[in-house]
């Protein structure tokens, strides 16, 4: 099935580990959209970086809203507050790194 | 703050200024801003609570600020708001069960029905919120009224993209055109026009002064 890609900022005051981004996301996305919503969206966390505070994700093309509705709805992690904002989507990786080196 | 919006990507925002602040606060606002590359409109929310008291605030300032919204408190509140020409934006309190966005006032609206996503979202805990802001979306298209998609943010946390809010506006209903409309050409047609209507040249609605008699 074709993929879309997403990259986002988390504003997290503390360092964020992919482990807590991981639980908060899936969280977000079971809480929002339920276990046959999560399965649908299939989010997956491609790779990190910490000293940008950057992600990338992705899921299915189709449910490309529903997972970025899911991100804007996380507003904390371990009780602190935290803010996840999408700033470009691609259907290739490569297209991705493009824009951040941008 | 400014800093998180020009991250997320919005290029326009609308400041919504307390009546009582001095110009000299707001001109230093509106430059952290300026400085980030965000053009900033300021913006008045009526929180009226009757109709003499909303048609007093709106004469004096209607002139005053690029955009004024009305936060429609009770039942008439909500009908002069949605009948009058110079309210821009009504918007409603979710928490206020007294008062919601229906079909006669979306019948009346001459201006735009904001949605306030994430204040509305993240703020509160209640899952009625969900449906009445499903139900709102639903009246709104029915009657091809304009919505405004707004974060609401009081704060840099409470930033979200543009296009996570119409992420969120489409999962709740709203068609994939009027949800991208709700975050570009629509707030940013009303701010384009109360900039040209508050030009010194213009006289009235269709009417402006092209060649001044002095020299």
């Amino acid at each position: 099935m074709p993929r879309r890609y997403l990259l986002v900022k988390i504003l997290y005051g503390r360092a964020l580990t992919d482990q807590q981004f991981h639980d908060a996301l899936n969280a977000s996305v079971r809480t929002h959209f339920g276990d046959i919503g999560f399965a649908r969206i299939d989010p997956r966390i491609i790779k990190s970086d910490q000293t940008t505070a950057t992600s990338i994700v992705s899921c299915e093309r189709s449910a490309i809203r529903e997972l970025e509705s899911a991100l804007a709805l996380i507003t904390d992690c371990e009780g602190a507050s935290m803010a996840v904002l999408v700033l470009a989507v691609s259907g290739t990786i490569k297209g991705l790194r493009k824009r951040r080196v941008r | 703050m400014a800093q998180t919006l020009k991250i997320a990507g919005y290029s326009t925002v609308g400041l919504t200024i307390p009546t009582g602040l001095l110009p000299e606060r707001v001109k230093s606002m509106r430059q952290t801003f300026q400085d980030q590359g965000i053009a900033t409109a300021l913006r008045i929310d009526l929180g009226s609570t009757s109709r003499t008291e909303l048609l007093r605030s709106l004469r004096r300032f209607r002139n005053i600020y690029d955009v004024v919204g009305v936060k429609c408190v009770n039942a008439r509140v909500a009908t002069v708001a949605s009948r009058d020409r110079r309210v821009d934006v009504v918007f409603f309190d979710p928490v206020m069960h007294n008062v919601r966005f229906n079909h006669s006032l979306a019948r009346l609206l001459h201006g735009a029905l904001e949605v306030n996503l994430i204040a509305s979202l993240l703020t509160l805990t209640d899952t009625g919120i969900l449906f009445r802001l499903r139900k709102a979306i639903a009246v709104a298209q029915e009657h091809n009224v304009k919505v405004v998609l707004s974060s609401g943010a009081r704060n840099a946390e409470m930033v979200r993209a543009p296009l996570q809010l119409s992420a969120i506006a489409s999962t709740l209903g709203l068609s994939e055109t009027a949800s991208v409309a709700g975050v570009s050409s629509i707030p940013l047609s009303i701010i384009t026009e109360n900039v040209k209507k508050r030009k010194p040249e213009n006289v009235e609605e269709g009417v402006k002064i092209i060649v001044s008699s002095r020299r």
